[in-house]
């Protein structure tokens, strides 16, 4: 059993996700200074969004990002409702990086937007887990 | 070839061999060599010698002044901003001269290290930005206990773990009872990423990790171990008594401590790599200099056959061991959780070279490799306590045994 009922729903709740952090002041200007791209890859249900200053890209797998980054769809629901914490997640492989390490630790807390609008995105896509 | 470089750094694959680092790192590793050479070498016999309880001050200040103590902090916090490869340089620099000094800063990039994965920004608000002020600032990690080593490394080992330093919980606070043992910067440390063991949990199955100013009430600071080598740093006891510290000091979450010890030993592993290849370089270059102006038989000593063949093996073992840690520190620098296998082949290799390295550059001194007046005895003494801390032979053996029969994951 899955959080996520399908690829749309995912897609469309973590896309939306993505869309207001980009929204964020801080953490887009950090992003077009730092010159940073994401590629976000879930699985199960599987997709790939690419994130960068230019906006989010489902299922862009060739464009290169700066860090990729890996993770089942449910661990993200989990992470981004708080009940799986970041470092944990990492440690454990729970969630995997790919690229430059120093990056992603200096934007992990840039992240903390994300985690408070997440519950009410998932709420509005009908995520009930 | 194989890029052992990190591609955001600028290098061709063309232009990496033994010697060429990018250009930042190049930088890096030339100012931190003239420290060592400047500063720390005319220090080092006396430090050496010196009471166990004596530390410079002034040198760590010097230190820091040059950024030793936030190397890998974000440059947003007043950080060099550098990776692990970035520290592994600068260590192999530091440790040539003095695998000490080499440690009074890595223990504080280690204990700074919880609170970089943390990922909050407010404990990051909290405990970075002291490092960047005008006065030297140290911080140490508090895991080893008495009776707890590899019990608190190995989550299979942790149920059987016995007299770990307890966490009771009270209220939104935990209140820490217990000692550390061999805890290298405890005695001057600001604060201390701490390991202890939620009430309840068998063994060490709730180890925890805890940030906790050293300056609050309990935590008395133990006597210094009189240690055979790395004498310019100081280990010695944190004991906890009825430490009461917020729950919001927590890294990770209840239990979780293992795997963030897990986390951090897999990256400080290649950096004690090139610890350990830097104290062979510091025998082979006293050895290759001696080589060249002793003259025996009409001829300096490098010019005989048996004497040749040993520095042309020394040689050899020190490049493998840095072709190893770079290696392993640049893989660390790139994946999220870091890879066990590759920092523990490069220190299971480079604390055994250097044992080598630093007897065969005795034995090519003779009495006078034995003297301490040479600096000599030193390199070995040093080798042999590198051998031990972040996971000895036997541990290493364990992780890269694992990791041989892992099966390989589908990033």
């Amino acid at each position: 059993m899955t959080v996520f009922d399908s690829k749309e729903q995912a897609v469309g709740v973590f896309s939306q996700l993505f869309e207001l952090l980009l929204q964020d002041e801080t953490f887009s200007t950090r992003v077009r200074e730092a010159g940073l791209s994401l590629r976000l890859v879930q699985s199960k249900p599987d997709f790939a969004l690419h994130i960068s200053n230019d906006g989010v890209r489902v299922d862009d797998i060739t464009t290169p990002a700066a860090l990729t980054i890996k993770m089942s769809s449910d661990n993200a629901h989990a992470l981004w409702s708080g009940q799986l914490l970041m470092p944990l997640a990492l440690a454990t492989g729970k969630i995997r990086v790919r690229g430059s390490v120093t990056k992603m630790l200096e934007f992990q807390p840039l992240l903390q937007p994300a985690f408070d609008r997440y519950p009410q995105i998932a709420l509005e896509a009908g995520v009930t887990a | 070839m194989t890029s052992y470089l990190d591609e955001d750094l600028d290098v061709s694959p063309d232009e990496i061999t033994l010697t060429v680092l990018p250009p930042r790192l190049r930088e890096l590793q030339l100012t931190v060599r003239a420290f060592a050479e400047e500063v720390v070498r005319p220090r080092v016999l006396a430090l050496d010698q010196a009471p166990a309880e004596h530390f410079d001050w002034e040198m760590v200040q010097l230190g820091h002044d040059l950024g030793l103590t936030r190397l890998t902090l974000p440059v947003e916090h007043g950080g060099g901003g550098y990776g692990i490869l970035g520290v592994a340089v600068a260590m192999e620099e530091l440790a040539s001269v003095c695998a000490g000094t080499a440690l009074i800063f890595g223990a504080t990039l280690l204990g700074q290290a919880p609170v970089l994965l943390s990922a909050d920004p407010v404990l990051q608000a909290k405990y970075l930005p002291r490092f960047s002020g005008p006065k030297a600032v140290l911080a140490c990690n508090a895991i080893t206990e008495d009776l707890a080593g590899c019990d608190l490394l190995i989550p299979d080992n942790a149920e059987h773990a016995a007299g770990v330093m307890s966490a009771h919980k009270v209220g939104d606070t935990y209140v820490l009872n217990g000692r550390k043992r061999f805890i290298t910067n405890a005695m001057f440390a600001d604060f201390a990423s701490v390991y202890a063991n939620i009430d309840g949990s068998p063994g060490a199955t709730g180890l925890t990790c805890f940030l906790v100013p050293l300056d609050t009430p309990g935590v008395h600071r133990g006597a210094v171990a009189n240690k055979m080598g790395y004498r310019v740093c100081l280990g010695s006891e944190l004991i906890f008594e009825d430490v009461v510290v917020p729950a919001d000091q927590i890294v990770g979450g209840e239990g979780t401590g293992i795997y963030i010890n897990i986390q951090q030993m897999n990256m400080a592993r290649a950096t004690v790599a090139a610890i350990s290849t830097g104290i062979a370089r510091g025998a082979f270059t006293i050895a290759r200099d001696w080589a060249r102006t002793r003259i025996q038989g009409g001829v300096p000593l490098h010019q005989h056959q048996f004497t040749a063949r040993k520095l042309a093996e020394m040689a050899s073992k020190i490049d493998a061991a840095r072709l190893l840690y770079i290696r392993a520190a640049n893989r660390v620098d790139r994946e999220i959780p870091p890879p066990p296998y590759e920092p523990a082949v490069a220190k299971l290799f480079a604390d055994r070279i250097s044992v080598e390295v630093a007897e065969e550059a005795m034995t090519l001194l003779g009495a006078r490799g034995y003297l301490r007046d040479y600096g000599l005895e030193k390199f070995m003494r040093d080798a042999l306590g590198t051998r031990i801390y972040e996971g000895t032979p036997e541990i290493l053996a364990l992780a890269v045994t694992e990791a041989i029969y892992a099966t390989d994951d589908d990033f």
